[in-house]
């Protein structure tokens, strides 16, 4: 059978690994992925461009064609295969909307009561937007109302009333750069500010055919660029996860995720009319309000976290056919019973400067990568000659083991098989001992806060004292 | 002595003096002679506690603070800024940067007894030396910053979240692109043993370890008396006569009612001034003291002064007995480390004994924390120097 992705990250180097098992795998990358290039047959082309996609799908004429990159779901690749008349695993435009518009996805949980809502705001123009900051002074997370890759979101907290100007000016400052980076030329709000939540982040990636979602493991990722969670928000430099699910997540916590993530799809679909037909992943939160709440949905899986899922998922093909036979409410995900660990490496520049680590060329031990039992999936690189970064997270080692303490060591032993004359830095403290505990104690803490509040009928409930207006429950 | 507070804003989106003022605040214990702020280029100055700062001038998203009880401690000139707690050549130091070393060789090789940060070309160091004897610990606030300080009291108020302590002869370089950590290798610890038992927050976490638990342990060991009351010596003894009070089941009360601004009389220059410092700030409440044998806890003795006159005043205020507890062990020996202690003939523990001691102060009893005691307490290696006269460096004095 033929298998066509569409992507070309590291995410999709780990699909066309697994995929590669089973099917012949033909890619439409942007460039060529050094990885992918090596596993499948490939055309480069503009894969945002449903027509140029839509046009390789006819010639190859796969039988699963699978969409890894949500801008390309955002352009309506999926659309124009599927009018084809091929099968796609990859949301349609609208259903894809859960990730392109923060703001619909905040409306659609408010308005179908589900689980988890935070309190939003949206904004047409910078100047509302201001004069909102101007007067709500208070822990927020500014984001550009339309996904824009992860990138221009700020979270202030704003708990040190002597620092509250400090904070003003930085929320303003904000707000107009995203207004100048991440103008939305198809959306019409642009800001989207909502309620600053704390807690501890996973993520739970899901297959769905718009009835029945297919769970993979939880997994965690870190965003935070450097050690010990100090540093700007990237993409996620690594992730983890355990024999299982993970340490820090209960049963019940995580039964709850998945409840939420089954409205969700169910209100995708009476909202836009569309059967939501991918992945969808929940970027969880534990928070002391809600518990398990959601802080954005993906419309594919994670980068890093699908190269966790995908290294382990053992029966990928039965799922892929199970949309094909229209019975994936028949499958669930088998996965090896293994903890994972994911590291990135990424050029120094990178988040905030991705022209600085551009163009460096790379060098990669192989054998000793095989000698330790890690496998490296290609990201932000490109070969010419050699192979160069381009400016981004550029490699993604991937070790398994009995712990995630065992499964960190081989990782961190790995990322030394990963060198550059520019200088490279990863994360040593993911999957360490340490970090782990970390998330345990913060999850308790957190645990603790949204149990009393459940057990008190205060669960989600915001309720302030204004002088002069009175209590104001919301 | 000195507290030393960076901190790194990875987005110029940020103005961090403000911040740098508050978190400075928060270590004022540490020094209250000068404080100064270097934001960019820009530094200010002022002598006093921090209050006296007026950052607003200062721009910038990154920038050192410090406060500090000599003016050795601080340097700033040509766009380099290099604040210390504790002693080493910040001539030589100044020197090499200026030679145009990289700052990160020149810091790898700095000898001395320090916690040191530099700002140069907004580029944030920090580092310890190899003994780890003074304390130094890196937080962040979100997304958004990297804060290095004294004490984890700073990280708290300014919102960031402690992370770990700077190793010893670690060098941690803090630019908008990477945090990078050079280890040199570290020798021996010997972490100051005087920081649990007086010089730093009670809130504060140094060497790794809550400041506050070491002071209950340290109440619960010290020798027992049969008495009415239990007072400590505002601020730093009241933990200590908290836990003291818990382990031999005697009432805690409020002895002492401050006067004026916190103060901290071992480290003000000059004796009169100390004198003047003690009567201004200490009031004793008479209810809590009249007709009742008082043990009084305090977390040193230096010269005695400040003591004797605390027991005059308590026995004025009707005190029948009053039995006098020492939450740290007897200094006998200079710091070589730039802890203010007084020369050997200033020290009353020196020559006296404990019985001696208590016939001078005009006290019942007189006894204090055996140093092999607060070793233990503490768990960690510690330096004891100013207890021993043992050091952990070659010094010469």
């Amino acid at each position: 059978m033929k298998f066509l992705l569409v992507g070309n990250g590291a995410r999709e180097h780990a699909i066309a690994q697994n995929a590669a098992q089973y099917y012949d795998v033909y890619a439409a990358m942007s460039y060529q992925n050094p990885g992918i290039a090596r596993l499948a047959d490939f055309t480069i082309t503009d894969i945002l461009n449903p027509q140029k996609v839509a046009d390789y799908c006819d010639k190859i004429n796969p039988d699963i064609v699978f969409i890894g990159s949500e801008e390309a779901l955002f352009h309506g690749v999926s659309d124009e295969i599927m009018s084809r008349g091929h099968l796609c695993i990859g949301a349609q435009k609208k259903a894809a909307e859960i990730e392109r518009s923060k703001a619909f996805m905040r409306r659609l949980l408010e308005e179908n009561h589900i689980h988890g809502s935070l309190r939003f705001k949206t904004f047409t123009e910078i100047e509302t937007a201001l004069k909102y900051i101007e007067e709500y002074a208070g822990s927020i997370a500014i984001k550009p109302a339309r996904q824009a890759g992860g990138k221009g979101v700020k979270v202030i907290a704003d708990l040190q009333a002597y620092l509250k100007e400090e904070k003003k000016d930085a929320k303003k400052i904000h707000a107009a750069q995203i207004v100048k980076e991440h103008l939305s030329q198809d959306l019409e709000d642009q800001i989207l500010i909502e309620e600053r939540v704390e807690g501890v982040e996973y993520s739970l990636q899901c297959f769905t055919d718009g009835k029945t979602i297919v769970p993979l493991p939880l997994v965690q990722d870190h965003p935070h660029a450097f050690e010990e969670d100090i540093g700007p928000e990237t993409g996620g430099m690594g992730s983890i996860s355990g024999k299982g699910q993970l340490p820090f997540i209960e049963e019940g916590e995580y039964t709850k995720s998945l409840q939420i993530m089954e409205q969700s799809v169910k209100a995708i679909k009476a909202e836009t009319g569309v059967e939501y037909v991918g992945v969808i992943t929940g970027q969880f939160m534990l928070t002391d309000k809600w518990g398990p709440t959601i802080i954005e949905y993906y419309a594919r899986l994670g980068d890093p976290e699908a190269v966790n899922v995908m290294s382990i998922l053992e029966n990928f093909d039965e799922i892929c056919e199970g949309y094909v036979n229209g019975n994936l409410g028949k499958i669930s995900a088998r996965v090896r019973d293994v903890a994972t660990v994911v590291k990135c490496i990424s050029p120094k520049g990178y988040p905030n400067q991705r022209s600085l680590g551009k163009d460096k060329e790379l060098y990669i031990d192989t054998r000793r990568l095989k000698e330790l039992g890690a496998h490296l999936y290609f990201g932000s690189v490109y070969e010419n000659g050699g192979l160069y970064t381009g400016g981004s997270r550029a490699v993604e080692i991937y070790a398994e083991a009995d712990t995630i303490l065992e499964a960190g060591k081989i990782a961190e032993q790995a990322t030394g098989c990963v060198t550059s004359d520019w200088k490279l830095f990863h994360r040593h403290d993911i999957g360490s001992p340490e970090l782990l505990h970390k998330r345990m104690r913060t999850a308790q803490l957190v645990r603790d806060v949204y149990q009393y509040r459940a057990a008190h009928n205060l669960i989600g409930k915001t309720i302030d004292w204004i002088p002069g207006i009175g209590k104001i429950e919301t | 002595m000195a507290g030393v507070l960076g901190i790194y804003a990875f987005e110029e989106i940020w103005n961090v003096s403000r911040f740098l003022f508050y978190g400075l605040v928060a270590i004022q214990n540490r020094g209250e002679e000068f404080s100064t702020v270097s934001v960019g280029k820009d530094t200010l100055t002022v002598s006093g506690t921090p209050d006296n700062l007026d950052v607003t001038p200062l721009k910038g998203h990154a920038g050192i603070a410090g406060v500090f009880t000599k003016e050795e401690g601080f340097y700033s000139q040509d766009g380099v800024s290099i604040f210390y707690d504790g002693t080493l050549d910040v001539a030589q130091l100044a020197h090499k940067i200026a030679q145009g070393e990289p700052v990160e060789d020149v810091l790898s090789t700095v000898e001395g007894a320090y916690s040191l940060l530099v700002l140069k070309d907004n580029v944030l160091y920090a580092t310890r030396d190899r003994h780890g004897i003074k304390p130094l610990c890196i937080g962040g606030i979100g997304f958004d910053m990297a804060v290095v300080s004294s004490e984890s009291s700073a990280l708290d108020v300014i919102g960031a979240e402690y992370s770990r302590d700077i190793k010893p002869g670690e060098v941690v370089v803090i630019d908008q692109h990477y945090i990078e950590s050079i280890e040199n290798g570290a020798n021996q610890t010997a972490h100051c043993a005087f920081e649990y038992v007086y010089f730093s927050r009670p809130d504060s976490q140094v060497f790794g370890t809550s400041v506050h638990s070491v002071r209950k342990l340290i109440g619960e060991h010290l020798e027992g008396q049969e008495a009415d009351v239990v007072i400590g010596v505002p601020e730093t003894a009241i933990p200590f006569a908290m836990a003291y009070a818990t382990k031999y089941d005697i009432p805690v009360d409020l002895g002492f009612v401050r006067t004026g601004r916190p103060t901290r009389t071992a480290i003000k220059p000059t004796q009169l001034e100390r004198m003047i410092g003690v009567q201004l700030k200490l009031n004793p409440v008479r209810t809590a003291v009249a007709g009742k044998r008082v043990v009084l806890i305090d977390d040193s003795v230096v010269r005695g002064t400040t003591m004797r006159n605390t027991v005059s005043l308590l026995r004025r205020r009707g005190a029948k007995e009053v039995h006098v507890r020492i939450a740290s062990p007897k200094l006998v020996a200079p710091c070589p480390y730039g802890v203010e202690v007084p020369t050997r003939d200033e020290l009353i523990a020196v020559d006296n004994s404990e019985e001696e001691i208590a016939r001078i102060i005009g006290a019942d009893s007189f006894s204090y924390l055996k140093v092999d005691t607060l070793k233990g307490l503490i768990g960690l290696p510690v330096c004891t120097g100013c207890m021993t006269g043992t050091y952990p460096t070659e010094v010469s004095l």
